[in-house]
C-alpha cells in the first residue's frame, strides 16, 4: 500500500499562521515578551555603536595626530624642559606644528570682585598654541604675535564660566598676579584637551616680562603628520631634552578619548545579559502558551491525525508556531530597539549606528529561542493518543 | 479501481482492547468483524460497551491489544506511525459527534482540511472542496465561519470533509448525538444518500429507530460483537 501522508511546505507555514491568527490577542502578548528583550538587546548595541561612531567621527575631526611632550612628573621636583625644546621640535621632520606652554602658580580673580576662582591658573602660551591646537574663539580673538608681550588674555570655556565671563562685553578685565589684564578672547570647547580648557591664557612673552615666570615651558604640544605618528613620535623626547630624554613624557590626547569607548563595554556586557535574560523570560513565556495551546487544541490535533497528519506534521506545525511566534517577536524587537536607537541617537546628536549583524543576530536570537520553546509542546502535541484526543476535546 | 472481489473494506480478526489500569478495561473481547464494499452498518449498544473504542480501532486512531485489523487487505498491525497516517488521509474519513471543526476556517476551507495532508494543492483542494460541499446541501455556505452555521449545517460540513478525500470507508461516531431529531434526520438521510452513491459507512448511533433503518446492525455488549438479523 503506498498511501503517504504529504503535507506542502507552504501549508506547513499557512497551518501554523491559521494557530496563530486564531489567538490573536494571546499571540500578540507573548510575541511582546520576546520583543522586550530583542529591542533591548538592540538598543543597547545601537546605542553603544551609535555613541562609538560619534566618538570615532569626533576623533577624526579633532585629529589623532596632537601629541603632548612635557616634563615627567616622577620626581619629586619637576624639571621643567630646555628653553630650546620648542625650536627643536619645530625643527623635527613630519612636526607640522608646535607650541610651548608654561604652567605658573598664579590663581587668577575679576577685577571686580575679591576672590580668587579656585583652580583657574594663567598659563603661558607660545602664539602658536591655537592653530596647533586647531582652536577657535567663540568671541574676541585668540593671541597672535601682536598681542604676546600685552597684558592681555585668553580664557579657556570652563575658565571663562568660572570666571563668570561670557562674553567681552564691557571689556573685562581679570586680575593676575596683582596686575591687569584685558580679556580679548574665549576659547572654543577643546574635547583632547581639557586641561587648557580651564586655563587662562598669557602670551609668553608677558608672562615672563610682567609676572616674571620661568621661560621653560611645561609642556610642548605637537602636530605631526597624521601617517607617520608612530614614527614621529620616538624622536620628540631625545629632540626636546638631548641629554635626559628618559625625562621626557610624550603622550597622544585622543588616547584617553579612546580609553573611554572601551570602558563603556563592561556596561554594555552587562545591558546586553540584561536584555539575554529578557529574552529568556519571553521564550519561557512562549514554551508556557504552546503548553496551554496544545491542552486547549487537544481536538484539533486529533482531527488532524484523523485527517493523516503524521506525528511529524504535528511537531512541525507547533515547533513553526513558536518560532513564528517569537520570529514575530523578533521583528517587533527589531523596530523597537531601532526607534529607541534612533531616538536616542539623534537627542545626542550622533549619527544613528545599526549593525546589520546586531539586527540578524537579534532576529536568530529569537527564532532559535522560539523554536527551543516550542521543542517541548510540540513533541507533548505529536505523542497526544490521537483517539483520546479526538474524543475529548470539543469542536 | 479494480479489487479483488473477496477483499473486504476492512476486517477485524479476534481483536482486543484492554485499556491499562487498575483493574484493567477490557473494552473489546474478541472481535471479528467484516464491512463490504457499498455496506452502510450501524453500531448499536448502551453506554460503555465499547462502540467508540471499536470505531477508534477500525480508523487506525488506536491500536488493537491483540488481533489484527486489516484495510482493503492490508494488515495494520505492522504499520509505521507515517504509514497509518498516510492510509488515514487516502482511505478514511471521519465523522465527530462534536463536529471538530476549526473555527478561524470557513466552510470551504474546514473541508478543504480533508485534503492537506494529501499534498494536493491549495488550488484544487479548494475546487474539491466546493463540489462536496454542493453535495452536502451547502454550496451556498461556502464562505461562512462555523460559528455561523446551525448544528446540523456544521456536521454537513463535517461530513463535506469526511468525502472530500473520496475515502474507503467513513467512520461515523454518534454524527446525530449534538443535533435535534429532525436534524438529525436530515443527517441520517444525507449518509444514506451517499451511502447509495457508493460510499461505504459505518455509523455509530444510540437511536434504536435510526439504526433500524439501516440495513445491517451490529450490536457491541460488554466489548463483544453481536450480529442482528435485518429487520424488515
Ligand atoms: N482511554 C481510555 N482509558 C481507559 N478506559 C477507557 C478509555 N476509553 C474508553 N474506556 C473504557 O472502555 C469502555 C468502552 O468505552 P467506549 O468509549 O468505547 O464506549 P462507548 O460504547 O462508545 O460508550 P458511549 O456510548 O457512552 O460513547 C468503557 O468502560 C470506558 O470507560
Ligand atoms: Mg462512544
Amino acid at each position: 500500500m503506498m498511501d503517504r501522508s504529504k503535507l506542502r511546505a507552504r501549508d506547513v507555514v499557512s497551518t501554523s499562521v491559521v494557530g496563530l491568527r486564531s489567538r490573536r490577542g494571546r499571540t500578540a502578548l507573548t510575541a511582546l515578551g520576546i520583543a522586550i528583550g530583542i529591542a533591548s538587546m538592540v538598543a543597547v548595541v545601537g546605542i553603544s555603536s551609535s555613541s562609538k561612531a560619534a566618538l570615532i567621527a569626533q576623533l577624526d575631526s579633532l585629529g589623532t595626530n596632537l601629541l603632548r611632550v612635557e616634563a615627567s612628573s616622577t620626581g619629586i621636583s619637576i624639571e621643567p624642559l630646555p628653553i630650546e625644546a620648542e625650536p627643536m621640535i619645530r625643527r623635527v621632520e613630519n612636526v607640522d606644528a608646535a607650541a610651548a606652554v608654561i604652567s605658573t602658580e598664579f590663581e587668577v580673580r575679576r577685577n571686580d570682585r575679591d576672590t580668587n576662582v579656585v583652580g583657574i591658573n594663567a598659563m603661558a602660551a607660545s602664539p602658536e598654541l591655537f592653530e596647533t591646537l586647531r582652536v577657535d574663539t567663540t568671541a574676541g580673538r585668540p593671541l597672535d604675535d601682536g598681542l604676546r608681550a600685552l597684558p592681555v588674555v585668553v580664557l579657556g570655556d570652563v575658565a571663562a564660566i568660572r570666571l563668570g565671563i561670557t562674553d567681552l562685553e564691557g571689556g573685562p578685565v581679570i586680575d593676575v598676579g596683582g596686575q591687569d589684564f584685558v580679556v580679548v578672547g574665549i576659547l572654543d570647547e577643546l574635547p583632547l584637551n581639557p586641561d587648557i580648557s580651564r586655563k587662562v591664557l598669557i602670551g609668553d612673552q608677558a608672562a615672563i616680562e610682567l609676572l616674571g615666570v620661568e621661560p621653560n615651558p611645561t609642556a610642548i604640544y605637537v602636530r605631526v603628520d597624521p601617517d607617520l605618528i608612530n614614527e614621529t613620535r620616538p624622536l620628540l623626547a631625545p629632540t626636546a631634552h638631548p641629554g635626559r630624554p628618559a625625562k621626557v613624557d610624550v603622550s597622544r590626547p585622543s588616547d584617553l578619548l579612546e580609553a573611554r569607548a572601551e570602558v563603556d563595554q563592561n556596561l554594555q556586557n552587562l545591558l546586553l545579559a540584561l536584555g539575554g535574560v529578557a529574552l529568556l523570560v519571553g521564550g519561557v513565556g512562549i514554551a508556557n502558551v504552546m503548553v496551554i495551546s496544545v491542552l486547549e487544541r487537544r481536538g484539533e490535533i486529533g482531527l488532524r491525525r484523523a485527517l493523516g497528519a503524521t506525528r511529524g506534521h504535528i511537531r512541525s506545525q507547533f515547533v513553526l508556531e513558536a518560532a513564528l511566534l517569537s520570529g514575530l517577536g523578533g521583528v517587533l524587537g527589531i523596530l523597537l530597539g531601532s526607534g529607541i536607537t534612533i531616538g536616542y541617537a539623534r537627542r545626542q546628536g550622533w549619527v544613528v549606528d545599526l549593525p546589520p549583524l546586531a539586527l540578524a543576530s537579534g532576529l536568530g536570537a529569537a527564532l532559535v529561542i522560539g523554536m527551543l520553546a516550542g521543542f517541548y509542546p510540540a513533541a507533548k502535541a505529536a505523542r497526544l493518543d490521537p483517539a483520546l484526543a479526538v474524543s475529548g476535546g470539543s469542536n | 479501481m479494480t479489487r479483488a472481489s473477496d477483499t473486504a473494506v476492512l476486517e477485524l480478526e479476534g481483536v482486543h482492547r484492554t485499556y491499562p489500569g487498575s483493574p484493567p478495561v477490557n473494552a473489546l473481547v474478541g472481535v471479528d468483524l467484516r464491512i463490504e464494499a457499498g455496506e452502510m452498518v450501524a453500531v448499536v449498544g448502551p453506554s460503555g460497551s465499547g462502540k467508540s473504542t471499536l470505531l477508534n480501532i477500525m480508523g487506525t486512531l488506536d491500536r488493537p491489544t491483540e488481533g489484527r485489523l486489516l484495510i482493503e487487505g492490508t494488515d495494520t498491525s505492522k504499520l509505521s506511525d507515517r504509514r497509518l497516517s498516510g492510509l488515514r488521509s487516502a482511505r478514511l474519513g471521519f465523522v465527530f459527534q462534536s463536529f471538530h471543526l476549526i473555527e478561524t476556517l470557513s466552510a470551504l476551507d474546514n473541508v478543504a482540511a480533508g485534503l492537506l495532508y494529501r499534498g494536493t494543492s491549495g488550488r484544487q483542494r479548494r475546487e474539491m472542496a466546493q463540489i462536496a460541499l454542493e453535495k452536502v446541501g451547502l454550496g451556498d455556505r461556502l464562505h461562512a465561519r462555523p460559528t455561523k452555521l446551525s448544528g446540523g449545517q456544521r456536521q454537513r460540513v463535517a461530513i463535506a470533509r469526511a468525502i472530500v478525500a473520496e475515502p474507503s470507508l467513513i467512520l461515523a461516531d454518534e454524527p446525530t448525538g449534538n443535533l435535534d431529531t429532525a436534524t438529525g434526520d436530515g443527517i441520517v438521510d444525507l449518509l444514506k444518500q451517499l451511502n447509495a452513491d457508493g460510499s461505504t459507512i459505518v455509523v455509530i448511533t444510540h437511536d434504536a429507530d435510526l439504526a433500524a433503518q439501516l440495513p445491517r446492525q451490529i450490536e457491541v455488549r460488554d466489548g463483544a460483537v453481536r450480529q442482528r438479523a435485518v429487520d424488515q
